[in-house]
This record gives structure tokens, C-alpha cells and sequence, in this order.
């Protein structure tokens, strides 16, 4: 009984940001449009924040990698070079528009996706215990967790997206066979959506998916392939899923980084008070 | 990729805006800010530019221009007053409805004591007895019930009248409401159109809502789709043999009809005996040969002469103690088939008002859309 309640206590604060930050995604999903409209805020800094911790640490990862692969030690372009304003206003306006996108896109989402995610998390913890362990042996204890994160980047991003174009073609779509495509989209976007700023980015995705879907089918259905369609179809098909499970995988990695990064701010303070 | 703050400042400028600490929440916290208000200026500027879809309404005969804010909002009050529609029908039909299968069964409540006066009269009696010997008494009767109750005291014509006025007040009733619909939509938007123009034609739908509204009506009668049969097969029900049937079934009228059938009998052994007595036991025993048969009829008319005699008593004993029970079973029987008649055309109503409602909703939706299929489509998975 005990030990159980400790295992549970253990698995909540390993991996409790985790759920902390699927609860927010979900809370944001399920809320009604007008509740949503006013969280917009709050819920694109919270994400684009964590993203933006995840990328930043990546990047700055890469970029001392890189640096001391070439530069001398004593050369001051280390200092100048390192990642200073321009890296971290790129990653904040990266941050802000894969936030954005993952936001809106979790506003359209069916809940069938929502097993898929859940997955992905599940498959995040696992890979991780997994690559710690393989990894302790080889790389410097300081950058274990951040290489940890670099190296499951990939791998969960490609099964999250191939897993999400699997389903975006399973699942039932809008017949937009014979259509023309504004009619299509006339047709599918609805108009009498709520007339917010969140609202006008939703239709936005819907008319993205619906010319999606539009070209996919009519490229497939018309007898003779029409080459062009096919590609506008697919690429928007996959750039979606891809910047889609990109932006979720981001904002894992970001939690973790925060998580971490919070959790040395403390132990510091908590250092220093003792001296 | 250098930062632009100058070579001292960059690494502190750095760690401070960093990834530690809150500075990096206030930053993203600004920026997001700004870009929703510049979003935000940008989708206005859209929606300024952009050709409001507008929709013009047709209703009760004049043409409204809304813009989809109020349209959306004429569609809802729409919906609403669809949903009142029905116990609106229900309502303005109910006094006409008990109206008229009053005054259409009254007729048959009134001719209740003449058949009975009929059915216990002298001539009644022995008719029936007549029947009774030569012939199916139950099938006789139940067609005096239909020609005396029903045909002749005028329920039968009352009934049809009833079955052809029914559809027409229905109708009726439908139109005064769809008009009245209409009206109140009007009077309510006629202050809310929209001032702008639309210089793009296309850019409005047109929606006609008399027409839907006709349209809705009238498709209830083309297909017998409200309740499980069409108005006049409602009310035929009763007018058919099954009234009869039910009216001829009730218990006293079988204990009456009982009666006859024992006197029947009587009569059986009243013409046994007068055989016996009559000494003629050899014709009936050999009925072949004119004897036979002049011998029969001489029993058979001895007989009812002797039955006149002593039966007459035993019809009027019958009456005595069946008449009161009869008259209470047809005239619940009656009552009976008046609830009945009455709930058929107060369901034939409220299911006409459901089809409506729906026929309505189907209707405007369509002409929203104007004629758009929504099927599924599947890339992997196949139908389904």
C-alpha cells in the first residue's frame, strides 16, 4: 500500500510537469469558445514559453558544439557567439508561432487524436528512462538530460507525425468530390463562427484542412492524376501533421527543460541560503 | 548571428533574457500581446474590407436584407417560434376538433333509444326471432346497427364530413400559422436590415421563406408521412364495420341476443312436442312425399301460434332486464368511439404540426444551402 503510494508520489514528481502540461492542452481543447477566446492569452504564453525553453537550450547546445569544434579557447568570439539577443528573439517568435499553430490546431482537433497524444507522452517517459541509462556511460553528466531531450526530439517527432498522417487519412473527411474549391470551402468553413481573434485563426486552420482534403480527393478521383493537386495535397497534408507534432514535441522537451532548470534555481537558492 | 548589444553586454544581456528566471515570461508575454493587437487590427481590417455575406429573406410577401449577424438571429427566433408552432396548432384545433366529434356523434347518441325502442318492439322481436330461425342473426344485426344507428341517423354523412372537413381546417389552420410566423418574423426584422448595399450580387443569399413555408405544407400532403395513415383513413376507421362490430359485441347485447337463441330453442321443443301431440310422428319420421311437408308446415305454423302465446311474456321479460344494459353499453361504446376519433385527429394534428416543424427546419436549412450533399469521404478505411 505504502510503496505504492510512493511509487505514485515518485511518478508524480518525476513526470508531473508532464501531465501538468497535458491537463492545460486538454482543459484548453475541451473549453467552449468564448472561455477560449479569453484564455488565448494566457495559454499562448504558457506554450510558447515552453517551447521557447526547449528550442533555446537546442540551440544553445549546438551552438557551443559547433564553437568549440573550430574556435580557439581563448578567442572572445566564444563569448560574442554563444547566443545572445537575436537567438533568443528567434526562438521567441519561433516559439510564438508554433504555439499559435499547436493552439489552433488542438481547437479543431477530434478527440480521437487525443489517445495518440497521450501515447506520445507515454512513449516520451519511456524513451527517456530508456536513453538515460544508455547514455550514462558515454556522455558528460552536465549534458545528459539536455542530449537526452536532443536525441529524442527526432525520433518522437517522425512516429508522432507519421502516426498523425495515418490517422488524418483514416478518418472521415468531408465529401468534396466534383466541388470547386471555393465552393468547398464556402461549403466546410463555417461562418458563423464566433467573431474573435481565436475564431478567425480556426477558420483559418478549417479552410487549410478543407484545401487540404479538397485537393487530396479531387487529385485521386478525377480519373487521370492531376500532378500538382497531389502535391498541394500532400504537402499541406504533411507540413501540417509535421509542424503539428513538431510544436507538441517541442512543448514536452520545454517542460522537461523547465522543469529542470527550475528545479537547479532552487536547489541553488536553497545552496546559498545554507552558506 | 552576433548579438547587436555590443561585445561587453551580450553574455550578461543574455543570461538575463535567457532561459532562466521570469524575464523570458514577461518577454513572451509582451510579444504575444503585440501580435494579437496587430492581429487583431489586421483581422478588423479584413472584416471591413471583406463583403459581408448578406441574406435576403422573403417572408410574408416582402423582401428583408440582414447581414449574417442577423440572420443568425432571425434563424434562431425562427427555430423558436417552429418549436411553438406545434402546440399552437395543437391548441387552435383542440375547440374545433371537440366541436365537431361532438356535434358529428350526437346523431348516433340520439338515435341510441330509437333502436333500442326498434330492438325490443313487437316487430323487432319477432323479426329478429325470424332470423334467428332461418337465418345468421349476428350478421342481421349488425347490419340494422349500421342502418339504423348509423345510416339513417345521419352519423354516417356527419362522419364523411367530418373525414373531408378535417384536412381542410388542418390546412387551414397551417396557413393562418405559417402567415402568422411569417408576420411576426417581418415585424420584428423589419427595423433590423442591414443599411449596407452589397455591390456583388452573388455575394447574397436569397432565401425564400413563403415558399419554404408552403413548400413544408404542402409536402405533408403529398406523402402520408404524419402519423401512421392519411387523415381520412383516421376517421374512416370508425365509420367502418369495426363500430358496428363493437357496438353489436357488448355484453348485454349478447346476453340479449342470448335470449333469443334459448327461445330459439323453445321453439324447437315447442315443435317437438306439437308433433308428439299431433300424432303425426310417422310424416316427420318419413320426410319424403307431400304429406310430409304439408304435415311440416301445419307443425311449424301451430307452433309459432302457440310460441305467440307464451313467448311474447318471456320478450318482454328480456326487455325489462336487458334494455337498461344495452343502452349503457352503446352509449359508452359511443363514447368509446368519440375519445377514439377525437385522439386520432388530435394525434393526426400533432404530427402533422411535428412534420411541419421538421419539414421547416429541413426546408430553411436547405435553402441556406442551397441543395449540398455532406457525405463522408475516407482516403484509408473504406466506406463507413
Amino acid at each position: 500500500m505504502s510503496s505504492a503510494r510512493l511509487s505514485w508520489r515518485l511518478l508524480v514528481r518525476r513526470d508531473g510537469h508532464l501531465a501538468l502540461v497535458l491537463a492545460i492542452l486538454l482543459l484548453w481543447s475541451l473549453a467552449g469558445s468564448g472561455l477560449a477566446s479569453l484564455l488565448l492569452l494566457p495559454a499562448w504564453v504558457i506554450t510558447a514559453q515552453l517551447i521557447f525553453a526547449g528550442s533555446l537550450e537546442t540551440a544553445r547546445l549546438r551552438r557551443r558544439a559547433w564553437l568549440g569544434q573550430y574556435l580557439r579557447v581563448a578567442s572572445p568570439w566564444h563569448r560574442l557567439l554563444s547566443g545572445g539577443l537575436v537567438m533568443i528573439a528567434w526562438h521567441q517568435l519561433l516559439g510564438l508561432l508554433l504555439a499559435l499553430l499547436l493552439l489552433v490546431k488542438l481547437r479543431l482537433l477530434a478527440p480521437v487524436y487525443w489517445p495518440l497524444l497521450l501515447i506520445g507522452v507515454a512513449g516520451l517517459i519511456l524513451l527517456r528512462s530508456v536513453m538515460r541509462r544508455r547514455l550514462e556511460r558515454h556522455v558528460i553528466a552536465e549534458y545528459v538530460p539536455a542530449v537526452t531531450r536532443r536525441l529524442l526530439v527526432w525520433p518522437l517527432g517522425l512516429l508522432l507525425t507519421m502516426s498523425l498522417v495515418l490517422l488524418a487519412l483514416w478518418l472521415p473527411q468531408p465529401y468534396l468530390v466534383g466541388l470547386g474549391w471555393e465552393e468547398a470551402l464556402m461549403r466546410h468553413v463555417a461562418a458563423d463562427g464566433h467573431d474573435s481573434l481565436l475564431g478567425f485563426f480556426e477558420r483559418v486552420a478549417r479552410a487549410l484542412d478543407v484545401t487540404q482534403y479538397w485537393a487530396m480527393q479531387n487529385a485521386t478521383e478525377r480519373g487521370e492524376v492531376s500532378e500538382s493537386l497531389v502535391l498541394v495535397g500532400w504537402l499541406l497534408l504533411l507540413l501540417a501533421q509535421s509542424a503539428f507534432a513538431w510544436a507538441y514535441v517541442r512543448l514536452l522537451m520545454g517542460a522537461e527543460t523547465l522543469r529542470e532548470a527550475t528545479l537547479e534555481t532552487l536547489s541553488m537558492k536553497i545552496g546559498k541560503e545554507r552558506e | 548571428m552576433t548579438t547587436p548589444g555590443g561585445s561587453q553586454a551580450g553574455p550578461s544581456v543574455a543570461r538575463r533574457w535567457g532561459a532562466h528566471g521570469w524575464q523570458p515570461w514577461g518577454v513572451s508575454l509582451l510579444l504575444v500581446v503585440l501580435l494579437m493587437v496587430a492581429l487583431a487590427q489586421g483581422h478588423r481590417a479584413l472584416q471591413n474590407r471583406s463583403d459581408a455575406p448578406l441574406f435576403r429573406v422573403v417572408v410574408s410577401g416582402q423582401t428583408l436584407t440582414l447581414d449574417a449577424e442577423t440572420h443568425a438571429a432571425f434563424g434562431r427566433e425562427l427555430a423558436e417560434l417552429t418549436q411553438g408552432a406545434q402546440s399552437r396548432l395543437e391548441q387552435e384545433m383542440q375547440p374545433w376538433i371537440d366541436e365537431r366529434v361532438e356535434a358529428s356523434f350526437a346523431p348516433l347518441q340520439a338515435a341510441v333509444p330509437a333502436y333500442l325502442d326498434w330492438y325490443f318492439s313487437l316487430r323487432g322481436s319477432y323479426h329478429r326471432l325470424g332470423v334467428a330461425i332461418v337465418g345468421d342473426l349476428d350478421e342481421w344485426l349488425e347490419t340494422q346497427l349500421s342502418e339504423r344507428l348509423i345510416e339513417e341517423s345521419g352519423f354516417a354523412s356527419a362522419l364523411a364530413e367530418l373525414q373531408v372537413d378535417f384536412p381542410a381546417k388542418l390546412a387551414q389552420t397551417h396557413q393562418a400559422l405559417a402567415q402568422d410566423i411569417g408576420q411576426t418574423l417581418h415585424t420584428r426584422f423589419v427595423d433590423r436590415q442591414s443599411a449596407a448595399a452589397s455591390d456583388n450580387d452573388d455575394a447574397i443569399h436569397t432565401i425564400d421563406l413563403d415558399l419554404t413555408l408552403s413548400q413544408a405544407f404542402q409536402g405533408q400532403w403529398d406523402t402520408a408521412r404524419w402519423g401512421t395513415a392519411g387523415a381520412g383513413a383516421v376517421v374512416g376507421f370508425v365509420t367502418s364495420r369495426v363500430l358496428v362490430q363493437r357496438l353489436a359485441s357488448g355484453a348485454a347485447a349478447r346476453g340479449a341476443r342470448a335470449v333469443a337463441g334459448r327461445v330459439v330453442a323453445r321453439l324447437g321443443v315447442h315443435g317437438a312436442r306439437s308433433l308428439a301431440t299431433g300424432g303425426t310422428a310417422a310424416a316427420a319420421t318419413a320426410p319424403s312425399g307431400p304429406g310430409a311437408l304439408l304435415a311440416g308446415a301445419a307443425t311449424t305454423a301451430v307452433a309459432l301460434a302457440g310460441f305467440a302465446g307464451t313467448e311474447y311474456a318471456l320478450l318482454k321479460a328480456e326487455e325489462g332486464i336487458y334494455r337498461a344494459d344495452m343502452e349503457a353499453e352503446l352509449e359508452t361504446e359511443v363514447a368509446r368511439a368519440r375519445a377514439e376519433v377525437k385522439q386520432m385527429l388530435e394525434s393526426g394534428t400533432a404530427s402533422s404540426a411535428a412534420v411541419l416543424s421538421q419539414q421547416l427546419e429541413v426546408a430553411t436549412r436547405r435553402a441556406e444551402k442551397s441543395g449540398g450533399v455532406n457525405e463522408r469521404y475516407r482516403i484509408f478505411g473504406g466506406e463507413g
